[in-house]
């Protein structure tokens, strides 16, 4: 077998390890907040046919758009059809991308660099926790290392396809999430950085095409006006595209709930988080990313490869403060600059393989007991601690008890004379019912309430805060006349919550309650 | 045939009574509220954290006689320049989560410290730190002694310090979300005249707060 076919072998097993550990159970974790909202709005798309870029919220269209394509495949036709496994194969798709991605780079950047840094990439907790979450994170991810992949191959070739490669990367960017003017910024910042170290790099840089370089732009700006007009159904969602940097840069500063210090970021990749034993971290990716940036700023000899990877570390580092300085976090915005920290692991572990007999004898264990524990970490953050706040990944995340309430709904909408059309209320102030719109999804008579409406009638399913319920007593056992009072029951004698800390209560009707506690004593 | 006319004009106007009925028996349409999209929620990221009861909570018993003896007494603390509200709200029985019932002291570990004035039998000390919004107060130490300055005779009735970054000692309690009825912590009857509370930021932010500070004791005799 020849050397290379071995290699190829390896990395199309490292592929299949990738696969492994993100396609199982894809509905294990309930939906979050963010996943349900885009779950929902992918139905109108899917339904309808309908979609209108809001520049205030969601992101761009890409997650949408490419959501078709699987639910297609699976020939489901409507939003009650649609799981959560065909949303979430989506960022599985992406995830799975990045490994692809790094193929380009084998001949100039070497074997051993490529398959390390797609080794890490396919076992890292929070790349395989992001590949499994229907959010725009990994989608962006992919594209901007997509970008710096093919604009590096255009630097190296000078062929236009390259360049127009690049530019559909770029227009993919800013089509997936406002964020990418980090991304981009980042890339450009790193780029004339190197423009000043590294005369190589600036004699490639300035052998830019300018023919080239418009085909690149073009292509950029007919991917944005695809995408953000709706496929040219709606023009004015271009401009949007352009004032939603308003509502984002009021953002980063604005809402207190997720503002965060500094180093939140690096405490979830640095800091081992343990609960009931299990321990979650990524330091052997960490100790080989600072490897491999050592190594790229230590020597001043220059080389097309290298310079990939003082690319890539000048980007990781740039976004990574960046990302620290804006007081707005979410643990899913590190995946930008981490992914950079990934590829760099890559080269770490190459150039750490070359040390002498001791050194490499030091790095074999530390590789050992690395990936060993990388590989638990992977597991449990995504197949045992999956919505525990414990886990470094998990942020506001449903809980689990969303499924029992889910299913004992389900229950009742089965002997109720209505079916799927009997007629629940939701009632949680400031629209804190989410996930439940997704889940409640096939069920065609359910109101959403902000507050109690007693202009309506009761439902004889009710889900409330606790914080309304004097408001429903009212409703219920005050209001109506004398003889029309139904009787309510609690849905659950224990306590149930939407998130950590977020309570959530059933109610149903005493007629129905009977009819349930008989049909499950029969 | 007279009869049967009778008859038969009868049943149709109890026919078109009941139609006329069924009608108004129609079920009425309602236009149903469609979900609002909404944001990221906020995020309760704390290990160990315990379960609320989802209830009101039973009134604990206590001896005969037992009162809140913390009440208006004196009470001492690392931040002597709080940022919001004064040091003494701590016992001035004002529950209120409302601005000016709270004292907001700075960051990382810091504690208060309540002088009984005399040893009391304390069966309960019950916790407000801050309620305005969900939230989970990190390293809640509570302890009784009889030393001012907490060096002999320490008994520590409360700990959910679980990575023992305050430095006394790794706690087995859980973490919990701030409610209006606050923590109540079982003191076992633990006499002291010195009640010292810890904590060091919360899940929101890095600053530590007091609303009040309840202890239910009798003196000792």
């Amino acid at each position: 077998m020849s050397r290379f076919l071995k290699i190829y072998l390896l990395y199309i097993l490292l592929f299949f390890i990738a696969a492994a550990i993100r396609l199982p159970q894809l509905n294990l974790r309930p939906m979050h907040t963010d996943e349900a909202v885009h779950g929902i709005k992918f139905g109108a798309l899917l339904d309808e046919g309908y979609y209108r870029y809001d520049k205030n919220e969601y992101h761009g269209p890409t997650l949408n758009y490419f959501t078709l394509f699987p639910a297609w495949i699976r020939h489901q036709n409507s939003i009650d059809q649609v799981s959560e496994r065909t949303l979430r194969l989506v960022p599985v798709f992406f995830g799975l991308g990045l490994i692809l991605l790094l193929l380009p780079l084998v001949r100039q950047c070497g074997w051993t660099a490529v398959t390390g840094a797609a080794f890490f990439t396919a076992l890292s907790p929070f790349m395989v926790f992001y590949s499994r979450y229907y959010i725009q994170e990994i989608l962006l991810v992919f594209f901007t290392f997509g970008l710096m992949v093919s604009g590096w191959r255009y630097i190296q070739n000078r062929h236009w396809g390259w360049m127009v490669a690049a530019g559909a990367f770029a227009g993919f960017m800013y089509a997936t999430k406002e964020t990418w003017v980090i991304a981009a910024f980042a890339i450009f910042a790193a780029s004339a950085l190197l423009v000043v170290m590294d005369k190589q790099w600036r004699a490639q840089v300035m052998g830019i095409r300018f023919l080239h370089l418009f085909a690149g732009f073009f292509t950029a700006i007919f991917v944005v006006s695809l995408f953000f007009s709706s496929f040219l159904t709606n023009m004015a969602g271009i401009w949007d595209s352009v004032l939603a940097y308003k509502t984002y840069f009021t953002r980063a500063s604005a809402n207190d709930w997720h503002l965060h210090p500094w180093y939140f970021y690096f405490k979830k990749l640095l800091c081992p988080t343990f609960s009931n034993g299990l321990c979650i971290s990524e330091w052997v990716v960490v100790v080989f990313s600072a490897i491999g940036i050592w190594h790229v700023f230590r020597y001043k000899n220059s080389s097309l490869s290298l310079n990939f990877f003082r690319l890539t570390a000048l980007y990781a580092l740039i976004s990574a403060v960046i990302y620290a300085l804006i007081p707005y976090k979410t643990p899913w915005c590190l995946l930008g600059f981490y992914h950079g920290f990934i590829v760099l692991a890559g080269y770490g572990l190459a150039v750490s393989l070359q040390w002498r007999v001791k050194g490499r004898f030091f790095v074999y264990v530390t590789l050992g007991i690395g990936v060993f524990h990388l590989i638990w970490s992977a597991w449990v953050a995504n197949y045992k601690m999956y919505d525990d706040p414990a886990n470094p990944c998990v942020y506001a995340h449903t809980s689990r008890d969303v499924f029992a309430i889910v299913n004992r709904i389900k229950e009742y909408a089965a002997i109720h004379e209505d079916g799927q059309n009997m007629y629940i209320e939701v009632i949680c102030p400031g629209g804190d019912y989410w996930p439940f719109p997704w889940y409640l999804r096939a069920c065609h008579r359910v109101g959403w309430w902000s507050a109690v409406d007693e202009n309506v009638p009761a439902a004889p399913v009710i889900l409330a805060k606790p914080e309304i319920e004097a408001d429903l007593l009212h409703k219920l056992y005050v209001l109506p006349p004398p003889g029309e009072k139904n009787l309510y029951l609690p849905m659950f004698q224990e306590y149930k919550e939407l998130r950590p800390g977020v309570e959530i209560r059933g109610y149903v009707v005493k007629e129905l309650w009977d009819e349930f506690e008989a049909s499950t004593f029969r | 045939m007279k009869q049967r006319t009778i008859w038969f004009i009868l049943a149709a106007v109890c026919l078109a009574f009941t139609l006329v009925n069924a009608q108004e028996m129609a079920p009425i349409k309602i236009d149903l509220p469609k979900p609002m999209f909404v944001g990221t929620p906020q995020n309760m990221s704390v290990p160990n954290l315990e379960k609320p009861l989802g209830k009101a909570r039973p009134p604990f018993l206590a001896p005969v006689g037992t009162e809140n003896v913390a009440e208006g007494k004196s009470v001492a603390s690392t931040d002597e320049e709080p940022i919001i509200g004064e040091i003494d709200m701590i016992t001035d029985s004002d529950k209120e989560a409302a601005d000016g019932s709270y004292v907001e002291l700075g960051p990382f570990l810091q504690h208060v410290t309540i002088d009984l004035e005399k040893k009391q039998n304390i069966y309960a000390v019950i916790l407000w730190h801050f309620h305005k919004q969900p939230r989970v107060y990190f390293d809640v130490i509570v302890q009784v002694s009889d030393d001012p300055d907490f060096v002999k005779d320490v008994k520590t009735i409360f700990n959910n310090d679980i990575d023992n970054s305050a430095g006394l000692g790794v706690g087995k309690d859980n973490h919990y979300v701030e409610t209006s009825e606050g923590k109540l912590i079982d003191a076992k009857g633990v006499q002291g005249r010195y009640v010292r509370c810890y904590s060091a930021g919360n899940n929101n932010n890095d600053l530590n707060h007091y609303i009040e500070v309840a202890v239910y004791g009798k003196p000792v005799e």
